[in-house]
């Protein structure tokens, strides 16, 4: 037992001692969780969210009419732009062309300012737009809409969301007009309800979401690069030559391995989960027995991955080129960090032959975050289970363990 | 011949007989191209989204048709349960739902796909509001014409994506070149026999330079093609800017791989410091994920890092966004200068042998 704890410490001493070990076991996973919370968490907390827009509206043609339709809307985007109570930005900074400003001109200059991704939008109401809209409402159904020019870029993320934005301020401004002329009574109008499947009454925070894809991609490095890496360099630099001449056994020497890798997984779900929880206030339980469970059985998977990985290569150099090769296809083909229900189908093939899928989706679901999952529960154990079979024949049978004389 | 064009052909030779180098160099960017292509492709797109549609009552049900015409969704199935809905939900064999009960209308979301929940939010409140007209004898009086500002019709987050996606091989490429292959050198005792001889430091860093920046030029026309062949991108490349910027970023990456190539001895070394600096720029340039929705530190954190200027003026010259002439010029310069002033610079305290 003695041997086996001695190797156990030497493992986690040898990881603590590499910095490239900690930056990728421990520091790039706790990076990783910190960028995507700052990003992402506010984009679904909508906190202090905010766009640069134009408005170029011609209030001057509006005279003849009862009201202003583009005035009411350059109002309700004024409204949006004022500070806010909370001291979070306003949703907008608006700019809008000075007094007798060429409009042409300002327009030009705004366009060039959404293409080099200065400002997310800009709002262009023609000059007859005032007109437009009141022989609209005079006109009834049928008639055409008055159009206001929406200007964004299609490849901007940002400009998009303002755009979907924008949109929804002017489609209230109508219904308001449309009240005003009586022709839309907003106390018939239906209610727009949004609920949630299962049993929780608001969206999961991203956090949450993220929190247990970040744990197993920890896993997967350590076990993907970590175990290939110690045995094959070990094995390279005739380290391991040395325990053979020892009494030690091959068995021996992977429980205290083993052991180990299991201490190094341990104190990657310490601090993940410390910094997920104090940090960005995760509301998730990881400590259920199911949960801990999927967890133990995600350190084996890739435990066993990472030995299916040092069976395969020649040198402790093709080992990590190997690893390279795979991490990239598994991590992302599981819906770690994006969706993966629109793939097609020659690559949902590789989705549901990749042991991530189902480690992440049990894991998800024991943790209340998912309500369904792509595959019927027992397959979310059977296909990790046949993995770490496999991995664990292949490496039985093809690791060599001292280096080729 | 002189030492220069020597060492070019071998180093010509070295590159072609390593397969691992080959593969990363020409290959890999392939991997992540064809990758974030068919995940991110139709990322935020409802076209292939499918709405699940469970009606308790005949109340305006030609209103509720209409309104359901031209939402741009793939399909809508009929559920005659509750239950059926949500655990079809939950499953994700439709991708949202709707109830009609005659009082609201009611949106029912899987809260674990938090991705693409927008997406189909804003498709529900255009139902909501085609219905709340037709049932009121009324039309918009409204409308907004989208107009795309940039120069390409048919564009998408994935064009902004691609460039991004040669940018970071160029940098992840420059920056292990001549840190690995020197380490490399060192650790086999090559760089020993070559500093015997009258060769200037320079002359060996900068035919290590031109065969690996001929590689990584290639490797970016390589990947370009596939997206434009395969996923049907639009591009409009101003080749002569193309051009120079690639040479003048990869040789910019490569003099900042020289650093690298101070500080560490081994070639795994190299090529994890190598890996971890252009992971961290990848997350914090934009690459994946919009800087706009960064908080303000980050914001200024990510306009520091090399990536992001190198990936703005790849969008640049690809066409898919708008930089001033100063600014682009500015950014070529910045890196060639970088090159010019490292390569002679770290010269001969990386070409020397391993310290013992």
């Amino acid at each position: 037992m003695k041997d086996i704890l001695t190797l156990a410490r030497a493992h986690v001493l040898t990881a603590f001692r590499e910095r490239e070990t900690l930056f990728w076991f421990l520091i790039f996973p706790l990076f990783l969780l910190t960028i995507l919370s700052l990003i992402f968490g506010r984009m679904s907390d909508g906190q202090d969210v905010h766009f640069s827009i134009a408005l170029i509206n011609d209030p001057s043609a509006a005279s003849a009419a009862p009201f202003s339709p583009s005035a009411i809307i350059a109002e309700a985007f004024a409204a949006l732009a004022a500070p806010t109570d909370s001291g979070h930005q306003p949703l907008f900074a608006i700019e809008t062309p000075q007094a007798g400003q060429d409009r042409d001109g300002f327009l030009e200059e705004k366009l060039v300012e959404l293409r080099r991704g200065q400002l997310a939008a800009v709002l262009v109401l023609p000059p007859d737009f005032d007109q437009r809209v009141m022989d609209t409402l005079d006109a009834g159904r049928g008639a055409p809409s008055a159009e206001a020019h929406l200007y964004m870029s299609a490849t901007s993320v940002a400009s998009e969301t303002a755009a979907s934005i924008i949109e929804q301020v002017l489609a209230e401004v109508d219904r308001s007009l449309l009240g005003r002329v009586g022709r839309f009574d907003e106390s018939r109008a239906i209610a727009h309800v949004t609920g949630w499947v299962g049993e929780r009454e608001s969206e999961v925070d991203y956090v949450d979401f993220v929190l247990p894809g970040i744990l197993l991609m920890a896993f997967f490095a350590s076990g993907l690069f970590g175990v290939p890496g110690t045995i094959l360099f070990n094995r390279d630099r005739k380290v391991l030559r040395r325990y053979w001449v020892t009494p030690l056994s091959v068995g021996r020497y992977l429980m205290g391995f083993g052991a180990g890798h299991l201490i190094l997984c341990a104190l990657q779900f310490t601090l993940i989960v410390a910094l997920g929880k104090f940090a960005f206030g995760a509301s998730i339980s990881l400590f259920g027995p199911t949960t801990l469970l999927i967890l133990i059985l995600a350190v084996v998977t890739f435990l066993a991955f990472g030995f299916l990985i040092a069976s395969l290569a020649k040198s402790a150099n093709a080992g990590m080129a190997t690893a390279n090769i795979l991490n990239m296809p598994m991590m992302f083909l599981s819906g770690m960090f994006f969706p993966i229900t629109g793939l097609p189908s020659f690559m949902r093939v590789v989705v549901l032959a990749n042991p991530v899928t189902y480690l992440l989706e049990s894991l998800r679901q024991s943790v209340g975050v998912q309500s369904g999952t792509l595959m019927p529960w027992p397959w979310t154990f059977v296909v990790p289970v046949l993995w770490i079979g496999i991995c664990t024949f292949a490496g039985v049978r093809r690791l060599r363990w001292d280096v080729q004389r | 011949m002189n030492a220069f064009s020597i060492l070019l052909l071998t180093e010509i030779r070295i590159f072609l007989r390593d397969r691992m180098m080959l593969f990363f160099t020409l290959l890999f960017p392939l991997v992540f191209v064809l990758l974030f292509g068919l995940l991110m492709g139709g990322m935020g797109d409802v076209d292939q989204a499918s709405l699940g549609l469970m009606v308790a009552t005949i109340a305006d049900a030609d209103a509720l048709a209409r309104s359901l015409e031209d939402t741009g969704l793939r399909e809508t199935r009929s559920f005659d349960s509750l239950e059926a809905l949500e655990e079809s939900i939950a499953d994700q064999r439709v991708d949202f739902g709707m109830i009609w009960d005659g009082a609201a209308l009611r949106f029912l979301y899987n809260p674990a796909r938090l991705q693409e929940n927008y997406a189909f939010e804003q498709v529900a409140a255009g139902i909501t509001a085609k219905f709340n007209m037709q049932r009121q004898g009324t039309a918009p009086a409204i409308g907004v014409v989208r107009i795309h500002a940039g120069e390409i019709e048919s564009v998408g987050w994935f064009n902004l994506v691609l460039p991004g996606i040669l940018a970071f091989s160029i940098l992840s490429s420059g920056l292990f070149a001549v840190s690995g292959h020197l380490t490399q050198m060192k650790e086999r005792n090559i760089l020993d026999r070559l500093i015997v001889t009258p060769m200037a430091p320079v002359a060996l860093l900068a035919a290590i330079g031109a065969v690996r920046l001929a590689a990584g030029f290639i490797s970016t026309l390589i990947t370009l093609g596939v997206g434009i062949l395969v996923f049907r991108l639009d591009f409009t490349i101003d080749w002569f800017r193309y051009v120079l910027f690639v040479i003048c970023s990869t040789l910019g990456a490569m003099g900042l791989g020289t650093l690298i190539a101070l500080l560490v001895r081994r070639p795994s070394s190299a090529g994890n410091i190598a890996n971890a600096s252009a992971m961290i720029m990848m997350f914090m340039a934009g690459i994946y994920f919009p800087v706009e929705f960064m908080p303000a530190f980050l914001r200024v954190v990510s306009s520091l890092m090399p990536l992001t200027h190198m990936a703005n003026a790849m969008r640049y010259v690809t066409g898919v966004l708008d930089m001033s002439d100063a600014r682009f010029w500015v950014t070529s310069a910045s890196f060639l200068g970088l090159a010019l002033l490292l390569f002679p610079l770290t010269a001969r305290y990386v070409v020397r042998p391993l310290r013992r």
